[in-house]
């Protein structure tokens, strides 16, 4: 049993965004491709929590949905504990690892089906995989989870539409336990909810992560619930991870421009009166990205290679300016 | 002397009736005050009244559902007694709003100069011409890249933050004293936030506007607020200077939320958490509304609505047991 759960090597995913064909007959255009995702590694440890962070369009949903294999990648490979994602030769030990992959999603009011009974929801992953057998043991079984996420057990015979946000969330996660899951991707858990209920879910997530030492890939737009709920961090912008580094040292020293404009955005709680990098510009056309590193138009020590050549993760910082600072002029 | 405030709401309370005959007390005996060129922030989650509150102060109620009472002065006006002609004069001219939705506010069959020509035609009159050179110049003072060209833009073609961006110019219109702006950063990343956040700092302090600020973001208060409410269940709960506020929150639920938040300076193992839900407003309970969830709860909590104390010369509290500092020793 190695130390390294699941490793995302590369991965790519390109949408093609084109105009129908015989629109494009008529009217003339090309055909035109997105590059949501771009060459994205790395690595996530047994029982860690790590996150990737980023601002809308940044490609970090379409990550998550290739690593639990809901979107097969364009090129590039996603291996889970020795066993790919990908390579058909391994489709049968796939099937044995699906019940150990689970995940949340962000809304809880479109990922619960309005038709089932609580009971039915957590108990689908149990039928599905034929984890218990006979009505009884399943019942006492959903009952057992649902008082582990802070519901009651009674509660199994009522709809979604019955609960407020934050217990919808809690079946949720109900459901990604039922199967006995290891690896749950989170995505955007509790952007849905109010503050007060967002604590109380991931105070639960944390708890259920000493208990049955889970691991998580927690994808937020937040970079406070990031901070609380990750051990390392993957920031993102326009499909790449432009920064890869521990919560901590993330938060203390950001490396690259772009994370440092990003956390100097976030409005300040202490009210300390930090100073703070001004954001200049937004985010470009992921159709028609500009060309060397993306972030080089919005960059204050952007020079002339940032504009030319797109800048390699070295040491977790893709930047020109910092891995190469005898290079760096600035303008 | 004393600066009479620009706004002065008093007993102010909304209930909506359903057509199941149930009443549902959306806001109760609000009192809130902003003064010319302040920013009051209006703080809480979900369902606690604060958009209702902004909606009365603007008369955009349902008539036929909303039930309306108290006073709302406005510069000599009572706005919920005003003729209907009167509020309409008012609105959008000396009364602006922002709404929290930037691509649901504009309409999307009309250029934004249209729609930006069309508030200044209504309450400035004057030539289409001079009109349009006022809109140019207001997308110029908020900062959108060339605004002769842009006027003539449909709002699909420009991003959320763009969009908001417009939605303020329209504000601004007419020189408005009272800016009432509903969590205008909340569909935005933090980015975009913090580019709307410092316009409306640098917009603030050209106009001398004052602003209701309205978000469930605490971070967003303390980055622009003077003063702020706290809202809970359909009541202020609390209502303070906004240093003295997260430095010495007074009231149980204000402690609460603070705790709540995830925080960039510090980790902790866990986050405080408020137990128990929000309760439900067609039938409030009798005594403090806030009792059911609160660490410091006392016999006497249930018993009477306690009422908003002044705890200094600027601090009040709905809280019997206020000071709290006093409990936790």
């Amino acid at each position: 049993m190695s130390a390294t759960l699941i490793d995302v090597k590369n991965l790519r995913r390109v949408f093609d965004v084109s105009k129908p064909w015989l629109n494009r007959m008529l009217e003339g255009g090309h055909l035109e491709y997105l590059k949501a995702v771009d060459g994205v590694t790395f690595d996530i440890k047994r029982g860690e929590t790590f996150a990737l962070v980023g601002e809308s369009g940044s490609g970090k949903t379409t990550v998550a949905r290739m690593v639990v294999g809901l979107l097969p990648p364009t090129s590039g490979e996603v291996v889970i504990d020795g066993v790919s994602m990908t390579d058909p030769r391994q489709a049968q030990a796939r099937r044995r690892l699906r019940r150990r992959i689970q995940m949340i999603f962000q809304d809880p009011y479109a990922s619960l089906n309005p038709r089932f009974r609580v009971d039915a929801i957590v108990a689908e992953p149990i039928r599905a995989f034929d984890l218990i057998l006979g009505e009884r043991d399943i019942k006492a079984r959903v009952g057992e989870l649902l008082s582990l996420v802070g519901l009651h057990p009674d509660d199994g015979l009522k709809f979604p539409h019955e609960f407020s946000g934050g217990q919808r969330q809690r079946i949720a996660i109900a459901r990604a336990l039922a199967s006995e899951a290891e690896f749950i991707v989170c995505d955007e858990p509790t952007s849905a909810l109010d503050v007060s209920v967002q604590a109380q879910i991931l105070n639960l997530m944390r708890d259920l992560q000493d208990k049955f030492g889970l691991t998580y890939l927690f994808i937020s737009h937040n970079l406070a619930v990031v901070r609380h709920m990750a051990s390392r961090i993957g920031v993102m912008y326009l499909g790449r991870i432009v920064e890869i580094a521990e919560g901590r040292k993330l938060f203390e020293n950001p490396r690259m421009p772009y994370t440092k404009m990003l956390l100097g955005a976030v409005p300040d709680l202490a009210m300390s009166g930090r100073q703070r990098i001004p954001v200049k510009g937004e985010i470009p056309n992921p159709i028609n990205p500009p060309p060397g590193c993306s972030f080089n138009p919005r960059c204050p020590l952007a020079f002339d290679l940032c504009r030319q050549k797109a800048p390699d993760l070295i040491e977790g910082v893709a930047c020109h300016a910092v891995n190469d600072p005898a290079a760096a002029v600035p303008a | 002397m004393t600066i009479r405030p620009l706004i002065e709401i008093e007993g102010l309370r909304v209930s909506f009736q359903g057509d199941d005959g149930r009443t549902t007390h959306a806001v109760d005996s609000v009192d809130l005050s902003v003064a010319n060129g302040a920013t009051l922030g209006l703080v809480g989650e979900s369902g606690c009244g604060k958009s209702v509150t902004s909606l009365a102060i603007m008369g955009l109620l349902p008539k036929q559902s909303a039930t309306v009472s108290g006073t709302i002065r406005f510069d000599g006006f009572d706005l919920l007694q005003v003729p209907d002609e009167t509020l309409r004069d008012l609105r959008g001219n000396r009364l602006a709003m922002i709404f929290q939705e930037p691509m649901t506010s504009l309409n999307p069959s009309f250029t934004i100069g249209d729609q930006i020509i069309e508030t200044i035609l209504r309450h400035r009159g004057g030539s289409r011409r001079q009109a349009r050179d006022r809109a140019i110049e207001l997308l110029r003072r908020v900062h959108i890249p060339s605004p002769d060209k842009r006027i003539d833009e449909f709002p699909h073609k420009l991003s959320g933050g763009m969009r908001q961006r417009v939605m303020i110019a329209m504000a601004l219109a007419c020189d408005p004293q009272l800016l009432i702006a509903d969590e205008p950063t909340t569909a935005l990343d933090v980015t975009l936030q913090a580019q709307i956040l410092d316009l409306m700092r640098e917009l603030k302090a050209a106009s001398g506007a004052a602003i209701i600020l309205i978000t469930h973001d605490l971070g967003v208060v303390a980055e622009v607020c003077d003063e702020v409410a706290v809202m809970y269940a359909g009541e202020i709960v609390e209502r303070a200077p906004v240093d003295e506020l997260f430095a010495n929150p007074q009231h149980p639920y204000t402690v609460g939320l603070l705790g709540s938040i995830p925080r960039l300076d510090r980790r902790t193992s866990h986050l405080a958490t408020i137990e128990g839900m929000v309760p439900n407003m067609a039938n409030p309970p009798a005594g403090c509304r806030f009792a059911a969830r609160c660490p410091f709860v006392a016999g006497d909590c249930a018993k009477a609505a306690p009422p908003l104390a002044m705890l200094s010369a600027t601090h009040a509290s709905r809280c019997i047991r206020a000071p709290l500092e006093r409990l936790v020793s």
